[in-house]
């Protein structure tokens, strides 16, 4: 057993799975009382995560907050968990998301205790897996982090709900069908009986042809979840499907840990298989930006279009993995961070929309900015971070992605810019058509959003501003793990 | 002769007897029989776990105690005593047959410790056939009798045929190797694996067992059985009586040393198509039981991996496998019978609303439906995944990835399952289901171990390891 100081990783993990288990002891009939309990605990995440991305030490670097414990020795199994430059914030923008989702849900009255439940379920899979550095439990909490989305979304979801649910469940577990088999696979050839990434990731443990092979498993496993083109169809589908909170976390979180877990599972580990599948890499991910810009420009219904953006912005940070750079890399986390931050806006701000007027298509809303101009600024906002307008975090992202890029695939970067124009376009038709123009009189006795409402868009909006005033904060973060890893690999 | 050594086969005898003293009474008195029976059991599963340590041989050395026969013991009358927990109201059979249906169980459960422990191949036969009959006569008693009767018909049909199979490939292997003790077999078999006789006569014995545990093409009882037979007489096909076929398999696939290759590519094929027919099967189903009956057939499949792994960690992996499912298919069965409370046939959208009428049920159908399609973190992704480990330390890749496309597949159905417990509404409403301060203590520790052993495995894997160490 092993451990620095005070275990803050698991002190996040067992906030979640306490959160759970009180709500689960909590009479189904208190729900004002559930719904006090898990913002109490989803704040405290929040304030853990927080403390953790200030208070890791950016000049030592390398891995800190280490906890490990030997779980099933004769299998290799460790319960180990650190904190890198990579996954800190992620690990934020996981307790952002989280709080803010449960702010979000405040007015829930159908099944409030199961909801929220389920809820921690989930993110108690996320934070789990973004924390974790060994292969067995890595692939635990990503199944923790998808099941209960079935359930979340079929009940609590709208739009062919169950359809939705079904596809994006059987989508997301027809990954992890790729991933366990390479994860074992992985786990056999080194021959060292454990499932420690830190001891696997030495170079030499795999040859080159493993690392290929091993790797075009993963990509392909978590890819999926990434939503990378031509695997992304469930994404619309599950975004439009699911309950506000749901796509919150969905869109803002659970597809990066697809981005994540190419990182920390194939990237980490097969280095080799990464640069020799890393142009196909690219032209998936540029297929993608161009591919999800073109067709949100077409929809008619709000959440289907950022649905596409989704998997239009993914594209991004694929196209950062594809780069093999420092820049490629730094951008690509970035881009993960602020996407997050920024769908989890969009569909927190469609979400209070569609609760009001119980549409969520284009064409029957229109001049809302005169009707709740403050629910308006919201879902405004984050389409300028959408189209990467500077001041706003996912500016540098895409920034640094598109410096990589042009570096490394010429052809591909240019394309990807290119796109970057349409999706600006269809963002802007979005705003133009939802928020301005005629007014739709129905809906002319809608209040704005009241403050307490208000609150959870004004934490995800004041932190798109922040990262995009000050993006040092989360660069400098990044790259105590970005530099040392990509000098350390072999060339 | 050391009795001690066969003290828990003994003591299922002697309940057994005392059943059958109790099935000459005139008087029926089904509460009388289910406490006893209950108590039986649980003094049963005591003995089991105090002999765990026993070790030894029997009978002219054909009986061998040791720690894998011991464990099985204590999972077949873990086992038992789960199914007579479930047995409060035994609608499914009719009340004067109660104690003949307790008997036949005490019976069939010692029949199968006796196989667990048999390295001589006559008495294994001898006492597979006594457990085979014990479940032939068992599912017949079903109420409604054409249908007990018919499932019971199936079952013995296809059963004698397995078994007619099984002599004559245990009469091919003896007029090659001159050997009936396992013991010998383990020594010459292994030198002898090219020789075509062989390797048809050790297949042929092995369909008796396929039989038992439902590996494709023996399968096609299970459909009819399952759906035919009282629900608790379908639990205890669908646990224990798995777990006894898995721990002969084991044993019986051992013997032949690291095998050869027309033994595993046979195997190879019976796994992929187990779990691919019976995933298949299974999607179409709307009878709740026979879409069990066909998980099981995949289940087999997912089992048969770790078998045909031939080495240590795939004993090991099928021991713990069958280990979990004896947990989760009874937590299945559990609110089968809760939910079926006159034992009637159980369509999977009668559970609509199961949530509602009682919570902790529908947890408990959750946990193990996850378990059953290989979630994480429940026993059975655990399962799975030290299968898995198993198979890839042979090199058997593009096995486990049609392993895992199956668990994709199967996945549909088992959110179907989950669909109707949580989202559907049923037709009219239907009262609460009151569940007995004891059921709900059962309910919650099979949750707790399903949960937790997945999560932390490693008391359940030392105690599998030195059972499969046992075997090479």
């Amino acid at each position: 057993m092993e451990f620095t100081g005070f275990p803050f990783l698991t002190a996040i993990l067992l906030t979640c799975v306490a959160g759970l288990f009180v709500i689960l002891a909590i009479p189904a009939a208190h729900k004002a009382w559930i719904k006090w309990v898990s913002a109490a605990f989803s704040g405290i995440t929040l304030l853990l995560s927080i403390y953790l991305f200030f208070a890791y030490d950016k000049g030592q670097g390398g891995l800190q907050f280490v906890e490990k414990y030997r779980w099933v020795a004769s299998i290799g199994i460790t319960y180990l968990n650190a904190a890198d430059g990579f996954n800190l914030p992620m690990l934020l923008l996981t307790g952002i998301v989280f709080f803010t989702g449960v702010l979000t849900m405040w007015e829930l009255d159908y099944r409030v205790k199961e909801f929220f439940a389920l809820y921690f379920l989930l993110v108690s899979g996320v934070f789990g897996l973004f924390m974790s550095m060994d292969l067995f439990f890595i692939f635990v909490w990503y199944d923790v982090s998808l099941f209960p989305m079935y359930l979340l979304i079929a009940i609590w979801g709208s739009t062919r709900k169950e359809y939705g649910a079904m596809k994006l469940t059987l989508y997301l577990l027809a990954g992890s069908a790729l991933i366990l088999p390479a994860i074992v696979y992985l786990f056999v050839q080194a021959g060292l009986n454990t499932f420690d990434v830190t001891l696997l990731m030495r170079p030499g443990t795999f040859s080159p042809f493993e690392q290929k092979f091993a790797f075009i498993f993963l990509f392909i496993g978590f890819g999926i979840l990434a939503a990378v083109w031509p695997f992304h169809t469930w994404s619309p589908v599950g975004h439009v499907a699911a309950p506000t909170p749901v796509s919150m976390v969905h869109a803002g979180v659970l597809m990066k840990i697809g981005a994540f877990g190419v990182l920390r599972v194939g990237i980490f580990l097969c280095p080799e298989g990464w640069q020799y599948w890393a142009p196909l890499m690219a032209v998936l991910a540029a297929i993608g930006i161009v591919y999800g810009a073109f067709v949100g420009l077409s929809q008619t219904d709000l959440k289907y279009c950022i649905g596409y953006s989704s998997v239009s912005h993914m594209g991004i940070v694929g196209l950062g993995l594809a780069t093999v750079s420092v820049d490629g890399l730094n951008g690509a986390l970035f881009q993960m961070f602020a996407h997050g931050i920024m769908t989890a806006l969009f569909f927190s701000a469609i979400g209070y929309i569609y609760d009001r007027t119980h549409t969520k298509m284009i064409d029957e809303l229109g001049g809302l900015s005169r009707i709740m101009p403050v629910a308006s600024t919201y879902f405004i906002v984050a389409a300028l971070a959408g189209i990467g307008v500077p001041g706003l975090a996912s500016f540098w992202g895409e920034l640094m992605v598109f410096i990589a890029a042009f570096k490394t695939y010429p052809l591909w970067g240019t394309l990807a810019v290119c796109a970057l124009v349409i999706s600006a376009l269809f963002m802007l038709r979005v705003v133009q058509r939802t928020f301005y123009g005629p007014k739709n009189e129905k809906y002319e006795h809608i209040p704005d959003v009241s403050f307490g409402l208000g609150l959870p868009r004004m934490i995800l909006l004041s932190v798109l501003v922040i990262f995009g005033l000050f993006p040092w904060l989360m660069f400098d973060m990044i790259e105590t793990a970005s530099i040392p890893f990509m000098n350390g690999l072999p060339r | 002769m050391k009795w001690v050594l066969f003290y828990p086969e003994l003591y299922y005898f002697a309940a057994g007897m005392i059943f059958l003293f109790m099935s000459l009474a005139k008087q029926n008195n089904p509460r009388r029989d289910y406490l006893i029976a209950l108590f039986l059991a649980v003094l049963g599963v005591v003995i089991c776990l105090a002999s765990i340590r026993q070790d030894g041989l029997l009978f002219f050395q054909a009986y061998r105690v040791d720690l894998f026969s011991q464990v099985f013991k204590v999972l077949l009358s873990l086992g038992l005593f789960l199914i007579i927990s479930i047995c409060a109201n035994l609608n499914g059979v009719a009340e004067r047959y109660h104690a003949e249906f307790y008997l036949l169980l005490f019976v069939c459960t010692l029949a199968m410790m006796l196989l667990v422990s048999c390295v001589h191949i006559l008495s294994i036969y001898v006492a597979l056939e006594l457990s085979s009959y014990s479940l032939y006569i068992l599912v017949a008693l079903r109420r409604d009798e054409q249908i007990g009767l018919e499932a019971g018909l199936k079952y013995f049909l296809v059963g004698i045929f397995a078994s007619a199979v099984m002599l004559f490939g245990v009469a091919l292997l003896y007029s090659t190797m001159q050997a009936t003790y396992l013991t010998e077999m383990i020594r010459v078999l292994p030198g002898l694996m090219d020789t075509p006789a062989v390797v048809i006569g050790l297949l042929l014995t092995l369909c008796g067992f396929f039989f038992k545990l439902a590996v494709f093409p023996f399968h096609f009882w299970a459909p009819d059985v399952y759906q035919g037979a009282a629900n608790q007489v379908t639990a205890y096909i669908a646990t224990a009586s798995k777990v006894a076929a898995v721990a002969i398999l084991t044993r019986m696939v051992a013997v032949s040393g690291d095998g050869s290759a027309y033994l595993v590519h046979v195997l190879v094929t019976l796994a992929i198509v187990s779990m691919t027919v019976g995933n298949l099967a299974a999607i179409v189903q709307k009878d709740f039981k026979r879409l069990l009956a066909y998980s099981t057939v995949a289940h087999a499949g997912y089992v048969l991996i770790g078998i045909l792994s031939m080495n240590w960690a795939g004993y090991m992996s099928a021991i713990f496998y069958v280990t979990a499912l004896l947990i989760m298919k009874f937590t299945v069965f559990m609110v089968i019978v809760k939910v079926a409370d006159d034992g009637r046939n159980l369509d999977v959208s009668h559970l609509a609303g199961l949530y509602r009428r009682s919570p902790l049920l529908a947890m408990a159908l959750m946990v193990s439906i996850f378990s059953l399609a290989g979630i994480p973190p429940t026993i059975g992704f655990t399962g799975k995944f030290l299968v898995f480990i198993a198979a890839l330390e042979k090199g058997y890749f593009a096995l486990v990835l049609i392993a895992m496309i199956n668990v994709v597949i199967s996945l549909y159905y088992y959110l179907m399952i989950l669909k109707a417990a949580y989202l559907m509404e049923p037709e009219k409403v239907q009262p609460e289901i009151q569940l007995s301060i004891p059921s709900k203590i059962l309910t919650g520790a099979l949750v707790a171990v399903m949960v937790v052993v997945g999560i932390y495995p490693h008391h359940l894997i030392e105690l599998t390891r030195a059972a499969a160490k046992l075997l090479i």
